[in-house]
């Protein structure tokens, strides 16, 4: 990454006379490994780095990149934004909120270096995953895995004054795994994320978690029974607690979103103005409190400035029920007159910062999981899902039980195969009666943008108790 | 260009005098333009240059692969690939790269596309269509892609070649009312009859169909699938032909090889034809691409291969390979005998859904999925649209679906979009597919 090339781009972009300049470099350090069963199918080492402009001219924004380091090269894609952002020909020009120039560097500690690492650690580390489930006794048609280390370094430099650099390591891991009993099959898929160092893989214990998926699926084929469906009382663990956070306050919070920026991919949001929510509507329980917040350390989704500048801080999406905060970047936040909350992220150099989310989750309740299943006569627990997915207004989602009990006069009974929970939002968050103490984190990777950016994030909470909702 | 040939060759020489034992280099020059739009303006216009060499090599049955963006990093990156090759595992299944020498077809590559004037004119011409087609004010969004990409691809066994890509694409959705809308997409390789104004007109048409929509009833319908949705879960389940997802047992064609998995009337080909966006004359080990029919007249005939996966099924490569794994490129459904309007007249009562996102599975071997239909959802009674309906889900199985295929239009379009959870263009027709488990929130 060369700063001076950066600082010239910055430089000469100022002298095109235009309302807003920045010069954002992404350097990814990367390397990943993938596993068949256990054996190595590929390596992959690779080190991508370039740099954007994004400017605003006559109220229409450009956006160029390139990966060649030239500063003739950076003339040119300046010229490019430039020429683009002026053929925008907006009748409603384009302006960015107020913010202050930042000078700062921040940066992510690793307690064991990946670069210390070697890839016969990565190996034999990713390796373990196969020799845990072929020891499980349970039979695996096929497992897949990878790991991924990726070191990001960033240079932001804006025409309002901002320097900030920063250092990112990232760890990924994927695994999926295919169990055949009786004829059978049943798959469960995981994903492992983490801002740090290898330190990772001691904390996210890989090996026990899939055999214990494995033993999962294995009872559903042969123990779960079938589902009798009707309104009853059901419990989401963690997992399913934060992908309902993710998807059904998180993105309809997104304020790109509500103002129909993403109209035509990730789509709109049942939040509108002039419609029947808004900030201040009630969309859920008083127990209902759903934050987004990058400033986790370690978290897969965090950072300490966004990729606007903007310093990162929590936000309160629904707040005892009610909507509360929409995530913005500092365009959408000059369309609603307010300030931006640090909600801008790119996934590279060669994409531009949009709304997106860090960390969205549930924050610890007063109750212990087992108290919340004490209080259901009848009942499900949904510990985990399989399928799922939303509506793009993002009010008509569905999750599918892959871990999954009936619960009996506060006891968990036996597993059932595949419950469905297919509802919309209000009467999702409505029915929210208990939220217990602990809280967990799962990695994901969520999408938006068109050129797609997958950005890491965590999703979570602790456990939730919803009153008689459907389940089939 | 041949310099750049040239200097792709010699990361491949000098791999190989490093010790590899097989190489293979492919440098891509992409200029890449979009126009993204919302609320009938531009938001941004985007303008990507990306020059990269990806490099894969192999010593014994150790596969390694990296990605270069200078040709001054190469002699570093090849020594650091080798080291690399030299402390992985082997690969038992590892079968080599494609090996020969071939002639190519020529490009028809646009360089129109290489620098497109007026990009913004195109989606004003979308925009008003749109309009013009509702019959009212309507609210439009949606993306004008350009892309330009000059490949050159060097094997150490044998393939050489040269390929230029373009790609035009326009995608735009129109609300005519809150929660009425309409999808259009055109896609083209190059700017010859590429029309934005029928993407706009498409998109206005439904959404003026789509205006006051009732929440649908659950329940087992027939269905019209626009060429939009089917073209969507095309470039799903023909993903599922790839011989990798069926070793990894992600595939509902495992174990079915040479046996019925649909009707006659169902042929899947993949092809990344001169049509296509995603038109190619070699694969990523420099195989020439080419037609393969995976399903004919509903016979599961081969799975796509790059040369390594074919060695383990004993058959030869298809011209799929990516860079490790193979990958279809653009899938075809034969076309059908009956039009359009006949294939509407054949349903009594049912739905036709125009386009759909959020494909997920609980299992993909088995394949049971779910998916969300979005804009136009229409009620059909004795071949017309009756009113317009929302808030459905197709939650149903691939198998069951496919083996009820009853009908298969003339008419097939080009589509793709962002949308898309395969992210694979197709060539796709109206279907019409009996018994479709349609659920919705309770």
């Amino acid at each position: 990454m060369d700063e001076e090339i950066v600082d010239f781009a910055l430089e000469y972009a100022r002298s095109k006379k235009v309302e807003y300049a920045e010069v954002r470099a992404h350097s990814q350090v990367q390397d990943g490994l993938m596993l068949r069963n256990g054996v190595v199918e590929a390596v992959v080492s690779a080190v991508d780095s370039g740099f954007c402009v994004r400017l605003i001219a006559d109220g229409g924004i450009g956006f160029a990149s390139t990966n060649k380091w030239t500063k003739e090269e950076a003339r040119a894609i300046v010229n490019l934004a430039s020429k683009h952002a002026r053929a925008a020909n907006r009748k409603e020009k384009l302006v960015f909120a107020e913010e202050k120039g930042v000078k700062t560097k921040w940066a992510v500690a690793q307690k064991k270096k990946v670069e210390n690492i070697s890839l016969e650690e990565r190996t034999s580390t990713l390796a373990e995953v196969s020799k845990a489930l072929s020891s499980s006794k349970v039979k695996i048609a096929a497992t897949t895995s990878s790991c991924s280390t990726n070191l990001i370094t960033k240079y932001f430099v804006n025409s309002e004054g901002s320097r900030i650099s920063s250092y990112v390591p990232r760890l990924g891991a994927y695994v999926f795994i295919t169990v055949a009993e009786q004829g059978k099959t049943e798959q469960a898929y995981e994903q492992f994320g983490y801002s740090g160092g290898w330190e990772a893989f001691s904390k996210w214990k890989i090996p026990e978690k899939m055999v214990h998926d494995a033993m999962v699926l294995r009872a559903v084929i042969t123990k779960a029974k079938a589902m009798k469906p009707g309104n009853m009382d059901l419990v989401c663990g963690s997992e399913v607690t934060g992908i309902a956070a993710h998807e059904s306050c998180g993105h309809p919070m997104e304020a790109d979103r509500i103002l129909g920026r993403e109209m035509s991919q990730a789509g709109r949001s049942f939040i509108y103005k002039g419609g029947q929510y808004w900030i201040g509507t009630r969309i859920g329980s008083k127990a209902v409190t759903v934050v987004d917040d990058p400033t986790i350390e370690n978290s897969y989704g965090f950072y300490e400035y966004d990729d606007e500048g903007v310093k990162a801080r929590r936000r309160f999406m629904y707040k005892e029920g009610v909507i509360n905060e929409f995530l913005h970047n500092r365009e959408s936040a000059a369309k609603l007159g307010v300030k931006s909350n640090g909600s801008s992220r790119s996934i590279n150099y060669d994409r531009e910062a949009i709304v997106r989310m860090a960390n969205t989750f549930v924050p610890p309740g007063e109750f212990t999981e087992e108290e919340l299943i004490e209080g259901v006569k009848n009942g499900v627990y949904m510990k985990s899902f399989t399928e799922w997915n939303i509506d793009d207004k993002r009010f008509n989602q569905r999750y599918v039980g892959r871990e999954a009990y009936l619960i009996e006069n506060g006891e968990l009974k036996y597993p059932v195969a595949r419950p469905v929970i297919e509802t919309t939002t209000l009467k999702f968050w409505t029915a929210v009666d208990a939220v217990s103490r602990k809280v967990e984190f799962d990695a994901a990777t969520c999408g938006k943008g068109d050129p797609e950016q997958g950005v890491p994030v965590y999703t979570g909470g602790p456990c939730l108790r919803l009153r008689k909702v459907f389940v089939k | 260009m041949m310099d750049v040939l040239g200097k792709t060759e010699e990361i491949v020489k000098k791999a190989k005098a490093l010790g590899a034992d097989e190489v293979i280099a492919k440098t891509t020059y992409g200029k890449y333009r979009q126009v993204r739009f919302s609320n009938n303006q531009v938001d941004i216009i985007v303008a990507w240059n990306d020059y990269s060499t990806d490099i894969a090599l192999a010593w014994k049955k150790r596969l390694v692969a990296t990605q270069i963006h200078r040709f001054d990093e190469a002699d570093a990156s090849i020594k650091r690939l080798m080291k690399l090759a030299k402390v992985s595992e082997e690969n038992p299944t590892f079968g080599g790269f494609a090996k020969g020498s071939f002639r190519y077809a020529k490009s028809r590559a646009d360089k129109k596309l290489k620098t497109l004037e007026k990009p913004a004119e195109y989606v004003s011409e979308a925009v008003e269509a749109a309009e013009k087609e509702a019959g009212c004010k309507v609210d439009s969004g949606g993306i004008l892609f350009t892309k330009f990409e000059d490949v050159y691809l060097a094997s150490s066994e044998g393939p050489v070649g040269v390929d230029s890509r373009s790609a035009i694409e326009l995608s735009i959705r129109a609300f005519s009312e809150r929660e009425a809308s309409g999808h259009g997409v055109e896609c083209r390789s190059t700017l010859k009859d590429f029309k934005s104004a029928r993407a706009g007109a498409k998109a206005g048409e439904i959404a003026k169909l789509a205006r006051n929509p009732r929440i649908g009833d659950e329940g087992t319908y027939d269905v019209i699938f626009d060429p939009l949705i089917f073209g969507s879960l095309l470039g799903v389940w023909g993903g599922m032909a790839s011989a990798y997802s069926v070793l990894v047992q992600q595939s509902i064609f495992v174990g079915k090889l040479g046996k019925m998995v649909a009707p006659e009337m169902v042929t899947l080909k993949d092809n990344p034809a001169a049509y296509s966006t995603s038109n190619k004359v070699f694969d990523d080990e420099g195989t020439p691409t080419k037609e393969n029919v995976f399903i004919n007249r509903g016979v599961l005939k081969t799975y796509l291969h790059n040369a390594s996966t074919a060695k383990l099924f004993k058959t030869k490569t298809t011209g799929n390979a990516g860079l490790v794994y193979p990958t279809p490129w653009n899938i075809e459904m034969g076309a059908g005998s009956a039009s359009k309007d006949e294939l509407f007249k054949e349903v009594k009562k049912g739905l036709y859904l125009t386009n759909t996102w959020y494909t997920r599975f609980q299992n993909s071997a088995k394949g049971d999925f779910s998916t969300i239909p979005r804009d136009g959802i229409f009620m059909v009674e004795r071949g017309e649209i009756k009113r317009s309906l929302k808030d459905l889900r197709v939650s149903d199985n691939v198998l069951a679906m496919l083996g009820n295929v009853a009908e298969v239009s003339k008419e097939r379009q080009h589509v793709h979009w962002w949308g898309f959870e395969a992210d694979l263009p197709s060539l796709a027709p109206y279907v019409l597919i009996k018994n479709v488990h349609i659920t919705k929130s309770k």
